[in-house]
């Protein structure tokens, strides 16, 4: 038994949950993907840590219902911002009120669709709606819509692999590996200077040439 | 075919070149007052400013009425031409303007937007803003039937000194009149050499003509082409921490080119509205001795010229060299050491003398590349060829060099053939 094995069976026996011992493990594993799916593929998503904790948003709650809270809010946060717009407010109180109406909108789908859900994973996809609505004002409605469909891709993987049985088995047994592996992975991506692959569509003429 | 390692993509560019730009210069870069500053303190033309908020009270102090008919309010740190007013001119009431599309702005409406942009809704990061006022460019006439309610710039990329791409951006409808390709602009790839566009791109596609007219995007000519590209180096020489540069120009009707802003993180669409690889570019200009910006300009020219331009450009970018040359041969410790060179045409590879060699620390082992027998006057001979790095008239060569004894013979170091493409050799003096 090494060291890593030791100290989650220490852990457990202590009343620690299997399930954040699990997650805490995948993690890692979960961002490296997020991470290799910017520098190899060219997926850019929100950032590192939204597309990493929505996969841990849609392992809590569901997979369904998770999308469902999320496309609500998204929907609710864009219609908010067209009606705000009008009113011609400084930033920070406009925010509030596209907030006030995702909140009233979240709070009408849990009485439409009652659900178990409870308000973290709720307030965490709040959290990526601001994302959404700020490269709407930066960027542009394609970009904001392309963005939001590139996390979502890359949530669904992560959740896909965060909900393996077998994986959370894996973690329990030899956590060096899951460990070890992310590591050293991230510091041969973080060194890659090739191309990423949708850059060879992008550069296909060039290519050609 | 272009090979795939001589493409900029996202990660070469963050990883090795992003990595050029320090802290301060980025400051300077996302900052359009700071640029302006320090452009103007070295005597580099920005359009004139005519107002700064950096509080709420100035925004309701400011006397909005004394402004000129046109003028454009601005974010310092704004990005992607967002929380920009054009004004186009003065309407019929006082405190009232139209803007580039007729609608009409007003005292009020000006005040709502400078405070908005102080309280950073335009920055980076939502993080609180200055906004001012600037004088509007007077677009220049070539370029009125290119560009939808907007001003076109040119982006130049400057590394090392040297130009080494550079685009026209040309705002669309879909662009909102703004010269950002990402919302919907339309880059022309511009030959260095001459000035002349050549492809053009918007929103990743491929294009002959402005859409929606029967315009051609290749084939016009920049005006005042040499001063833009020189423009391009002087800002990055008063810039050093700026090492991998976009630099935006607008050409005013009156006041000829000016730079409008710095980018510290050009992006990659430039190579698509040229059809050509950044990334070979970027080496091959780095580590030149550039001298100064002139120099810059020639090196781009003549590097990075289009094929149609061959004729053009004709003499201008090649370098005439006399027989007998001062070169710097680089030392294994990466020192300059001058030296008299012979340039042989009559020889195919350089040759350089064994005890200098030796002596510059150029025949260790991991420099020698082989060993090889010639055929001379004096007979065959067995010589080692070496890497050697030398300035020859300011370009830098690397190329091998077989290793002789040349005790006797007049210089220690003979330019061949293989490394004088694009020189010319004068056969005498005078």
């Amino acid at each position: 038994m090494n060291i890593f094995q030791s100290i989650i069976s220490q852990a457990i026996v202590n009343g620690v949950s299997v399930e954040t011992i699990v997650l805490l493990l995948l993690l890692p594993l979960v961002v490296s993907i997020v991470a290799a799916a910017r520098h190899f593929i060219g997926f850019r998503g929100f950032g590192i840590l939204i597309p990493a904790t929505i996969s841990v948003v849609l392992a809590a709650t569901g997979v369904v219902n998770g999308i469902l809270v999320f496309l609500t809010i998204l929907a609710v946060a864009t219609f908010a911002r067209m009606v705000s717009r009008k009113l011609k407010l400084q930033y920070l109180p406009r925010m509030a009120v596209v907030l006030w109406f995702v909140s009233l909108g979240v709070l009408a789908m849990i009485f439409i669709f009652p659900t178990t859900i409870s308000i973290f994973p709720i307030l965490i996809l709040i959290l990526l709606a601001e994302n959404f609505i700020e490269v709407q004002i930066e960027k542009s409605f394609r970009e904001a819509v392309q963005l939001t469909l590139e996390t979502l891709i890359i949530a669904l993987i992560g959740w896909f692999i965060l909900s393996l049985k077998s994986l959370q088995q894996f973690v329990l047994t030899r956590p060096e590996i899951v460990v070890l592996v992310p590591l050293v992975f991230n510091v041969i991506l973080g060194r890659f200077t090739g191309l990423r692959l949708f850059e060879y569509w992008r550069f296909r003429r060039l290519l050609r040439r | 075919m272009a090979k795939t390692s001589s493409i900029l993509g996202l990660n070469a560019r963050n990883r090795l070149f992003l990595s050029l730009n320090k802290k301060f210069g980025r400051r300077i870069a996302d900052s359009k007052l700071l640029t302006k500053k320090i452009l103007g303190k070295y005597g580099l033309p920005t359009p004139k400013l005519y107002a700064v908020f950096t509080n709420p009270g100035e925004v309701f102090d400011f006397p909005w009425e004394t402004l000129p008919d046109n003028f454009v309010l601005k974010p310092s740190s704004g990005f992607g031409g967002e929380g920009i007013v054009i004004v186009k001119k003065k309407a019929k009431w006082a405190g009232e303007w139209y803007l580039m599309d007729g609608s009409i702005i007003n005292i009020g409406e000006l005040r709502l937007r400078s405070l908005d942009i102080l309280a950073g809704q335009y920055s980076l990061h939502n993080l609180p803003d200055k906004a001012f006022v600037e004088e509007r460019i007077k677009i220049a006439k070539i370029f009125r039937k290119y560009a939808f309610q907007g001003t076109p710039d040119v982006r130049v990329i400057v590394f090392n000194k040297v130009p080494v791409m550079a685009m026209l951006r040309l705002p669309t409808a879909q662009s909102k009149g703004k010269a950002n390709l990402h919302q919907g602009a339309i880059g022309v790839g511009i030959d260095l050499a001459t000035g002349i566009t050549t492809y053009g791109v918007v929103n990743g596609q491929w294009i002959k003509y402005i859409p929606g007219t029967k315009i051609k995007v290749n084939g016009l000519k920049l005006p005042f082409w040499d001063n833009i590209l020189t423009l391009a180096i002087k800002t990055q020489e008063v810039i050093p921490k700026l090492g991998y540069l976009g630099v935006d120009i607008v050409i005013d009707e009156d006041r000829g080119p000016m730079v409008l802003e710095l980018n510290a993180r050009p992006g990659l669409e430039i190579q698509n509205a040229n059809l050509a690889p950044l990334k070979k570019r970027l080496e091959r200009v780095e580590g030149l001795e550039v001298r100064d910006a002139e120099h810059g300009v020639k090196i781009a020219k003549t590097l990075f010229a289009e094929r149609f331009a061959d004729r053009v450009m004709a003499e201008e970018g090649i370098k005439t060299i006399n027989v007998w040359e001062n070169i710097k041969v680089v030392s294994a410790k990466k020192e300059k050491v001058e030296l008299r060179a012979k340039i042989d045409t009559g020889a195919w590879h350089s040759s350089i003398d064994k005890n200098l060699a030796s002596k510059l620390g150029l025949l260790k082992k991991d420099n020698v590349l082989w060993t090889k027998t010639y055929k001379s006057g004096l007979g065959q001979e067995k010589r080692k060829v070496i890497g050697l790095s030398f300035y020859l008239a300011g370009r830098k060569i690397r190329t091998i060099a077989n290793v002789s004894n040349r005790g006797s013979l007049r210089t220690p170091v003979i330019v061949g053939r293989r490394d004088l493409a694009g020189f010319l050799v004068k056969p005498r003096e005078g």
